[in-house]
């Protein structure tokens, strides 16, 4: 049984993704633009002091596209690959990019919908391969994940939360 | 399947409270986001029913401070606990790193116990999740009620790896942490091997 690998995002990889995603951004007439994994981590915003949790909003949203994966599945469709929230306010878009990745974008209701997908699916044909080579190479996780990382954070981890630890 | 952000320099780990329904898991979370200082965690997510049951999942976001100049943090999830949620839970699964099986140390509990335990690793394998790979601990709930079974007992029952066990009391919270450092601890050396 072979695991599935993790996904390392080096510097270089990251300018690119943070590129397209600014870009997005910008012509799409969004308010924020989020990646974040299928397992629901956030990966990177544009912009990137975006006002939002973005720790719960990659938990719910990732919780929320795999449930509307499974609803195709119950209604024999192939696939939905994508989701669409919509507010008073404002709107959100679900977007799968790859296997581990989706591709959120807010916006408001002056902004039309159909330019907010032409933009969004350029994008994903942009970003794929991009992230198609950060699952494929796990050099730089191994590298970083070493017996000194690993020893470290032990000793943090005994450190943590020191009040609560002799119950 | 931690996710290592280079450029942010970040690593996030995903921890996942598995267990029958009314076992615990709920309670745990809630007791770590009690008593944890709010700048060390996130906000307390739960998708529960009117009833307060778990329909979709619980999810609390913990950060371990920088390690080696890395940011690292550890998201804990729960699953819905009740027979007919198994899709719910394959769901909640994906990218997993560790385990932590909260079982219901009371003896009327044990075939709820069983039933839970083998659909975790049913649901492991479908995923084609190698288990040695993650981290698995044990924690026994509820040990302060009667009728409970032994220690030994469950253990034979429900823990065929040979993973860290731990008495707890989550409602007061025995356990609570020792459950939570030993699974995070369990999970980055675990990481750093493969």
């Amino acid at each position: 049984m072979a695991r599935r690998k993790g996904l390392v995002i080096n510097d270089e990889q990251m300018q690119m993704i943070d590129g397209v995603l600014t870009k997005l951004q910008r012509v799409a007439g969004s308010a924020f633009v989020a990646l974040i994994s299928t397992s629901g981590q956030p990966i990177t915003t544009a912009p990137a002091d975006v006002d939002a949790d973005t720790l719960s909003l990659a938990a719910l949203a990732a919780g929320s596209f795999a449930a509307t994966r499974q609803l195709a599945e119950v209604l024999n469709e192939r696939e939905f690959s994508l989701l669409f929230h919509e507010g008073q306010e404002s709107n959100l878009h679900v977007m799968q990019v790859t296997e581990q990745i989706l591709l959120l974008i807010t916006f408001g209701r002056d902004t039309q919908v159909g330019r907010v997908r032409l933009y969004t699916t350029r994008a994903v044909e942009v970003l794929k391969p991009l992230f198609e080579d950060a699952e494929d190479s796990d050099e730089g996780g191994a590298r970083t994940i070493d017996t000194d990382y690993s020893r470290e954070a032990g000793a943090a981890i005994d450190d943590w939360f020191p009040g609560e630890s002799d119950k | 399947m931690a996710l290592i952000n280079l450029a942010a320099r970040e690593i996030n780990y995903k921890i996942v409270y598995y267990g029958c329904g009314l076992c615990g898991k709920t309670t745990n979370i809630q007791y770590i986001h009690r008593r944890v200082n709010p700048g060390a965690r996130g906000r307390l997510v739960s998708i529960a029913t009117e009833e307060e049951r778990t329909l979709y999942f619980d999810f609390l976001p913990l950060s371990l401070g920088t390690v080696k100049g890395l940011r690292t943090r550890f998201h804990l999830y729960t699953v819905p606990g009740q027979s007919f949620y198994n899709a719910s839970r394959k769901l909640v699964l994906q990218g997993v790193d560790g385990v932590v099986f909260v079982a219901d140390s009371q003896i009327s509990r044990l075939d709820e116990n069983v039933d839970s335990y083998l659909n975790l690793w049913d649901n492991l394998m479908e995923q084609d999740e190698d288990p040695s790979h993650l981290g698995i601990v044990l924690q026994m709930n509820k040990r302060d009620l009667g009728s409970i079974f032994s220690v030994t007992d469950l253990t034979e029952l429900l823990n065929h790896t040979g993973s860290p066990v731990i008495e707890a009391c989550a409602l007061t919270g025995v356990g609570v942490f020792e459950t939570l450092k030993t699974v995070c601890k369990q999970v980055i050396a675990k990481s750093a091997r493969t």
